[in-house]
């Protein structure tokens, strides 16, 4: 439909001889199913990225670890660099390593794969990150959402979690009225809202500025009439190496901040007792 | 725009097929990272750190024995550095000994034969004497005999002429 008005703009724009660059729009993020369509198995290109690089991934990894030497090489060292980081710096500096030992794979699993995804964006071919759909992001967030209720309930008990979360202790007693329901909102929903939002919202921002920049640069340098507005053209390639620059740091961070928040909402379920026995 | 805006509010409404793959792909990278990946890491991490802890004690314990065995054979040095010295002044002291006991054994042996030679001398000296003194005796009574055949009467001749005999006799056995 979108490519249906598209064509009617574009006609329309043909008209008054102004046709403008291909700007891309939030249909990229709803492209049509391209494989099994029909079926609940069908797959669209973002689908097809992600399958594609967990594939990839898993491929690329698990060679890595089958290859993996008491001695490491570059890639190997450059590998346990990240695992060490996950573990350390994300995971057992909020919670200690005795707690946070039990999360260590889940919190690397989330990074790596955040990480990958996001950085589809910026690969030449794909041009799409894999987190570019709202489903994926939220499939990780609830992830974290069962992770930090179990943590919680294993702790507490769900009375005694929902009672120390909803009831913080110290508070005069008519502010509950006001706070019990916030909290709960925030452990039911805005916990795992926030999470899928953020990072989704970033990755659609990252793709339509860099798709933004290039498309002008091509309609700067090929498609314009108008020969006088070239150099236009290399100051939006410059923007969208810039961005494109941008993007991959935007990945990377995107995945910490994921990584960390999941870690720290883990954290905080995890009964407080022990926290100060550490 | 309609297009968009509708494409904006089913931006945020996953498909169910987007819910299976997403799920399908969450689960494969879960049981990679959680059952493959990172025990393998870890293994080589924790082997790691064993072969460098069992690497310190190893040195630790190398540093340990080369000390000991060090000591030992120091100990041992000067033990036969005593033992060479004791020897040798044992050696010298029993030289010494051999020497003296040799020399005392010749001195007494030398003694003894010069012992034994006088007292041969001294026997053969005594039979002589006694056998000359039988001679003498037979000599005498032959010469008596005969001076008694030419001076038989003369006794006081024939009693001067024995005496004079022994008496020489006596004083040349007492001269020697």
């Amino acid at each position: 439909m979108a490519v249906i008005a598209g064509m009617g703009l574009s006609a329309v724009s043909t008209l008054a001889d102004a046709s403008g660059p291909e700007f891309p729009t939030i249909d990229d993020f709803l492209p049509p199913t391209i494989l099994f369509s029909g079926t609940p198995f069908a797959m669209n290109r973002i689908i097809f990225i992600r399958v594609l690089i967990t594939v990839v991934l898993v491929l690329v990894l698990g060679i890595s670890a089958k290859r993996a030497k008491f001695i490491p090489g570059r890639w190997q060292g450059l590998l346990e660099w990240v695992l060490d980081f996950v573990k350390n710096t994300i995971v057992y500096e909020a919670m200690g390593e005795e707690r946070g030992k039990r999360y260590v794979p889940m919190i690397t699993t989330l990074f790596l794969s955040i990480f990958v995804f996001n950085l589809c964006g910026v690969i030449p071919g794909l041009n799409m990150a894999a987190t570019a759909t709202i489903t994926m992001p939220l499939v990780f967030a609830i992830w974290t959402f069962f992770q930090y209720w179990i943590a919680g309930i294993r702790g507490r008990g769900l009375g005694g979690f929902l009672r120390d979360e909803m009831f913080p202790a110290g508070m005069p007693k008519p502010v509950y009225i006001l706070l019990a329901p916030i909290q709960l909102i925030e452990l039911l929903l805005i916990r795992p809202f926030s999470l899928t939002v953020r990072l989704f919202a970033n990755m659609i921002s990252g793709h339509l500025l860099v798709a933004l920049c290039y498309a002008a640069t091509q309609w700067f340098f090929i498609e314009s009439a108008n020969k006088a507005i070239m150099p236009l053209g290399a100051l939006t390639l410059a923007g969208g190496i810039f961005i494109t620059l941008f993007e991959i740091a935007v990945a990377v961070l995107q995945a910490f901040i994921f990584s960390v928040l999941a870690t720290s909402y883990i954290n905080m379920s995890l009964p407080p007792k022990e926290e100060s026995i550490q | 725009m309609e297009t968009v805006a509708a494409g904006g509010i089913s931006l945020f409404l996953p498909e169910p097929y987007d819910i299976f793959w997403s799920l399908v792909v969450l689960i494969i990278l879960a049981l990679f990272f959680y059952k493959y990946f990172l025990p393998k890491f870890n293994q080589i991490f924790d082997a790691r750190a064993e072969k460098i802890q069992g690497g310190v004690e190893k040195a630790e314990k190398a540093q340990k024995e080369a000390l000991a065995a060090k000591k030992k054979y120091e100990d041992r040095l000067g033990n036969a550095r005593v033992e060479a010295s004791k020897i040798r002044d044992d050696a010298r002291a029993e030289a010494s000994h051999i020497v003296s006991d040799a020399r005392s054994k010749a001195q007494t042996e030398a003694s003894q034969i010069t012992e034994n030679a006088q007292r041969a001398l001294q026997s053969q000296q005594q039979q002589a004497l006694v056998s000359l003194k039988g001679e003498v005796g037979t000599l005498a009574t032959a010469l008596a005999g005969k001076i008694l055949g030419s001076k038989l009467d003369d006794e006081s001749i024939q009693s001067t002429m024995i005496n004079s005999m022994i008496d020489d006799i006596e004083s040349d056995k007492s001269a020697k």
